[in-house]
């Protein structure tokens, strides 16, 4: 019953935030329902019976990436953008997109749809679904990373440090009087 | 004896062989090759005695042969025959040919190792001589037209390498080249004679013709111009051309006058004796062909209008070697008449008597002019006016020349007369049978009346009367008796009597002699070819020796086959003809003695009384202006500069540098298609595709993520979609 | 509750993340699309451990997803930083150096 409850909410709180995403002209604000939709995405994890994975979810993707995009807009003027006025009325705000963009992507995204519900529910119908009472536990998900997985597990911590050295030196700051070797 | 390679080639293959080594050796050894040329002949002289002496003493057999053949190419295939035998046919009449050939060949080889000595091309004569015999003897030899025509053809170029032997005396290239241009025209249609007979019959042997003329393989006609011509008379009429040809018969005698340029021994050989014969012996060889083309008036006609016309232009002429050359081609009109009225052993007999007698004058003549030299122009004289009365100096040669000119004037007991006397008369029995023959019998006795006149006034002026060059005179040397320069002439001299021919005084069985049958020998061995005869005769291949055997000797017919009556017709003529013809002669001897020796008549009188008559004689009948000024210059000449310029103007520009106009367009077409369609299409083209693709496909990377998302997204789509088992 | 259900907010979430990445101008706004993405294939993997198999690879998978897209993101951030500091602009069509 709870899980119902929490189905619907996070369901619903996945697609409102996504269809906001898509239709915010505001970068910020898009943002933020982009950590809305986060937030709900995590919360279907819990209905999964992935506990792990929600916690992860919202420490990482919410807590950190979603921070991590904020400071980025602030720190490229993301915010300031001004929303102009073209001469047939229509308001529009540089840089997020205008009606023939917005047009064009739907139709593509449209295309895209049509062909993945067809495949998709055709086979998906066809065959059984079994929800299956499957519980797993951290144990269980740690075991399974130090065993099966590790090299994946050694790799990704040499990723990720990759990343943070990368990240760093490539948004340090100029140093234009500095000359080069 | 047997017959083999080894007993009748060496006769053909001695003078070549000589001829062949001479070739290389004359300039460095000229004596070993004269020695070497006159040994050849002396050797083919020995063997054609031998074979002679077989056929007449042995066998004595008229039908008595000997053919031997092989094939000289074979190139039948595919169910056509075509296959060319050479081969040697000896029967009596070639027999007698070889001896009187070799016979003669060699005295007159003698008597040249005389007179050509002092020549600084003394060796070379030789060569030709070898040459001119070895052909000879292959053309007595053969035993069908192809060799006879190859023969014949190697005797053309040796009469006119000898007729152009003087080369540096002004006339003499030219002369030779008429010679050869003259036979020339007569050997084309020989050729052509060749060829109807090769067609229609299959082979060109003699014994193949006449078997196809016995077993009337020759009676069918061809249309020529809308005209059926029966294909005997054609075949008949161009081998008689050739004749015509070779032995100086009107219309073609031009060249025999002016052959009268190369040596004197040439002449006697050649000009007198044998390749002038040659046509008369072909002209024998196909007499059965000629009776059945119907051609015999025709030749009879010929032969009459020759001998007449060259006994007149004799008449007049003063050059002693000139004298000589038209009695040649009067005697040789004489064969041919005796052809024509179909008297087979007679024209031969007169073609061996005239050949000894004639090369006898020759040589004599020779000898004349040989004696006389004139020391101004450093010559030797030949015109008879500044001779005179050299019977004194050259007893030797006067007796020999003069025995000659009896035996060609006609006088019984002499050689010529026999046979001379048996042609007219048989031209009698002819004329009595057929109007058609009147004329050249007529001919033939008035030509009997100029002969003895001319070749007395020959002898009288040369020989009689007194010198009318002294210095001439003077220098002329004595004559000894000499191997090579008497002996010849005596020795054929010997030969012109009429006993060696005939038992009888006038070759009729007659008059006998010696009352032995075998002395008509001549007339019994050589017959007239019986055509049926040759139906089942066989030949053997060259390589077998044989040895023919025939137990019956032949007798002597004087009825000649006919019967009592007509044959006491016959000879009532004969006595008639031979009566007219002794008392012809002696009256054309007595006239030029009157002329010449007791001067009673004046020969002055009479050429300015036919001033016009004497006139056209010396031009010989302006025979010579017809053929060069009006023939030639006049219709050869144009055609000639016609085909000339077509062939440069037309053809030439035309075919040749059209065809390189052609090309030249041809050029401009592939220059046109390499450079717009090659370089341009192909070339730039692809070039600019590439370009032109280029600038499409490069709207597809611009960079913009965006576009390669969309671009990712419809390949996706696209395999999803393409994927069937998911649809 | 059912696997279609969690399917098709999957499936929403994909075309969302999709439409945002062609239709907005701004680099950031792109990686906004790029996570919405990643989230909408993590979520399809959890799904599936849970209705299709009992193994837990799905799970392991998502982690690793979370993971590397916080790898990403940090970079893809830091350079779009440094794009900004040098083309004092964040519109993508200022981005098309690489074009031919």
């Amino acid at each position: 019953m709870f899980l119902k409850f929490l189905f619907y909410i996070s369901a619903f709180l996945t697609v409102f935030g996504a269809i906001s995403v898509v239709v915010t002209r505001n970068l910020i604000h898009s943002c933020v329902y982009l950590l809305f939709s986060l937030i709900g995405v995590a919360g279907l994890y819990l209905t999964l019976n992935a506990e792990f994975i929600a916690a992860t979810q919202l420490v990482v993707y919410v807590g950190g990436i979603v921070v991590l995009l904020l400071f980025a807009i602030m720190l490229t003027g993301g915010s300031n953008l001004k929303v102009l006025v073209n001469k047939f009325g229509l308001e529009s705000t540089p840089l997020m997109g205008n009606l023939k963009t917005y047009i064009f992507a739907a139709l593509s995204g449209l295309v895209l749809a049509a062909v993945l519900i067809k495949i998709l529910f055709s086979s998906l119908l066809k065959s059984s679904t079994v929800s299956n009472n499957f519980f797993t536990t951290v144990e269980d998900v740690g075991v399974k990373l130090l065993t099966d997985h590790i090299l994946a597990f050694e790799l990704s911590s040499v990723l990720l440090l990759g990343a943070l050295v990368g990240a760093a030196i490539i948004a340090r700051p100029q140093r234009s009087t500095e000359v080069e070797e | 004896m047997t017959y083999s390679i080894a007993s009748i080639l060496p006769i053909v293959l001695l003078p070549f062989f000589a001829f062949a080594v001479n070739s290389f050796i004359v300039k460095r050894f000229t004596t070993l090759s004269v020695i070497l040329s006159c040994s050849a002949i002396f050797g083919s002289f020995l063997f054609a005695a031998r074979i002679f002496g077989d056929f007449v003493f042995g066998k004595y057999n008229s039908d008595y042969y000997i053919h031997k053949t092989f094939t000289w190419f074979d190139i039948s295939g595919g169910g056509l025959t075509f296959k060319v035998p050479m081969g040697i046919y000896i029967d009596n009449m070639a027999a007698i040919m070889l001896l009187m050939v070799t016979g003669v060949a060699f005295l007159i080889h003698l008597f040249s190792t005389f007179y050509m000595h002092d020549d600084k091309r003394y060796g070379r004569f030789f060569v030709y001589l070898s040459l001119f015999t070895s052909a000879m003897l292959g053309l007595v030899l053969s035993d069908n037209l192809l060799s006879v025509f190859i023969f014949w053809e190697i005797m053309g170029f040796c009469s006119y390498s000898l007729i152009g032997f003087y080369y540096e005396k002004e006339g003499a290239g030219n002369a030779s080249i008429k010679a050869f241009m003259t036979t020339r025209v007569g050997d084309v249609f020989f050729l052509l004679g060749i060829v109807a007979l090769w067609t229609t019959v299959g082979s060109v042997t003699f014994v193949d013709i006449y078997k196809a003329i016995a077993t009337g393989g020759l009676k069918d006609s061809i249309l020529i111009f809308g005209i059926g011509v029966p294909v005997a008379t054609l075949a008949a009429f161009s081998i008689f051309m050739g004749t015509v040809g070779k032995s100086a018969q009107f219309p073609l005698q031009v060249w025999l006058p002016d052959a009268m340029f190369g040596p004197t021994p040439c002449s006697a050989l050649i000009h007198a004796a044998t390749m002038v014969a040659a046509g008369v012996y072909l002209s024998l060889r196909m007499f059965p062909l000629m009776e059945l083309g119907g051609l015999l008036p025709i030749i009879a006609y010929v032969g009459g209008i020759t001998a007449l016309g060259a006994a007149t232009i004799a008449l007049v002429q003063t050059d002693i070697k000139a004298v000589l050359a038209f009695s040649t081609i009067s005697q040789l009109g004489y064969m041919v008449l005796g052809i024509g009225v179909g008297a087979y052993n007679p024209a031969f007999m007169h073609l061996i008597t005239h050949a000894v007698f004639k090369a006898c004058l020759f040589l004599a003549a020779g000898s004349v002019i040989h004696s006389l030299h004139d020391h101004h122009t450093h010559t030797h004289v030949q015109e008879m006016p500044r001779m005179g009365g050299l019977r004194k100096k050259l007893p030797y040669t006067f007796l020999a020349m003069l025995f000659c000119t009896l035996a060609i004037a006609g006088v019984p007991l002499f050689s010529g007369f026999v046979s001379k006397d048996r042609i007219l008369g048989d031209a009698l029995v002819m004329a009595s049978s057929s109007k058609l023959y009147w004329a050249p019998a007529v001919m033939g006795f008035i030509g009997a009346f100029l002969t003895p006149f001319y070749m007395f006034r020959m002898i009288f002026l040369t020989f009689f009367g007194e010198p009318r060059d002294k210095d001439l005179y003077e220098h002329a040397h004595h004559e000894h008796i000499q191997f090579n320069s008497n002996v010849p002439l005596l020795i054929l001299s010997v030969f012109t009597f009429g006993v060696w021919f005939s038992g009888s005084l006038e070759g009729q069985g007659i008059v006998k002699v010696f009352p032995e049958s075998k002395y008509e020998w001549f007339q019994v061995l050589v017959e007239k070819p019986e055509l049926n005869k040759f139906i089942g005769r066989t030949s053997t291949a060259i390589s077998e020796p044989e040895s023919k055997e025939f137990i019956e000797h032949s007798h002597y017919d004087p009825n000649h086959g006919m019967s009592e009556e007509e044959a006491h017709h016959v000879h009532h003529l004969h006595h008639l003809g031979a009566i007219a013809s002794i008392i012809i002669a002696f009256s054309g001897i007595f006239l030029a003695y009157l002329m010449y020796v007791a001067f009673k008549v004046n020969p002055g009188w009479w050429t300015n009384a036919f001033s016009g008559w004497t006139k056209a004689l010396k031009n010989k009948y302006y025979f010579d202006n017809f053929y060069i000024d009006g023939l030639i210059k006049k219709l050869m000449l144009p055609f000639n500069n016609f085909l000339s310029w077509f062939d440069m103007g037309v053809y030439d520009r035309i075919a040749i540098d059209g065809w390189a106009k052609v090309n030249q367009w041809l050029y401009s077409v592939s220059r046109w298609f390499d450079n717009l369609i090659i370089d341009s299409v192909l070339v730039d083209g692809s070039g600019v595709s590439v370009r032109f693709f280029n600038i499409i496909m490069r709207t597809i990377q611009n960079g913009r993520i965006q576009f390669y998302f969309i671009v990712l997204i419809v390949v996706l789509v696209s395999y999803l979609l393409s994927f069937k088992p998911v649809i | 509750m059912s696997l279609i259900s969690y399917i098709s907010i999957s499936l929403i979430l994909f075309i969302c993340g999709l439409v945002v990445i062609l239709a907005r101008k701004n680099i950031i706004g792109m990686l906004l699309g790029v996570e919405l993405i990643l989230n909408a294939s993590a979520l399809n993997f959890v799904t599936f451990t849970k209705y299709f198999n009992s193994n837990i690879d799905g799970h392991i998978f998502s982690l690793f997803i979370i993971l590397v897209a916080a790898a990403e993101a940090a970079v893809g951030l830091a350079i779009v930083i440094r794009f900004f500091q040098v083309r004092e602009s964040i519109h993508i069509d200022s981005a098309t150096q690489l074009q031919s």
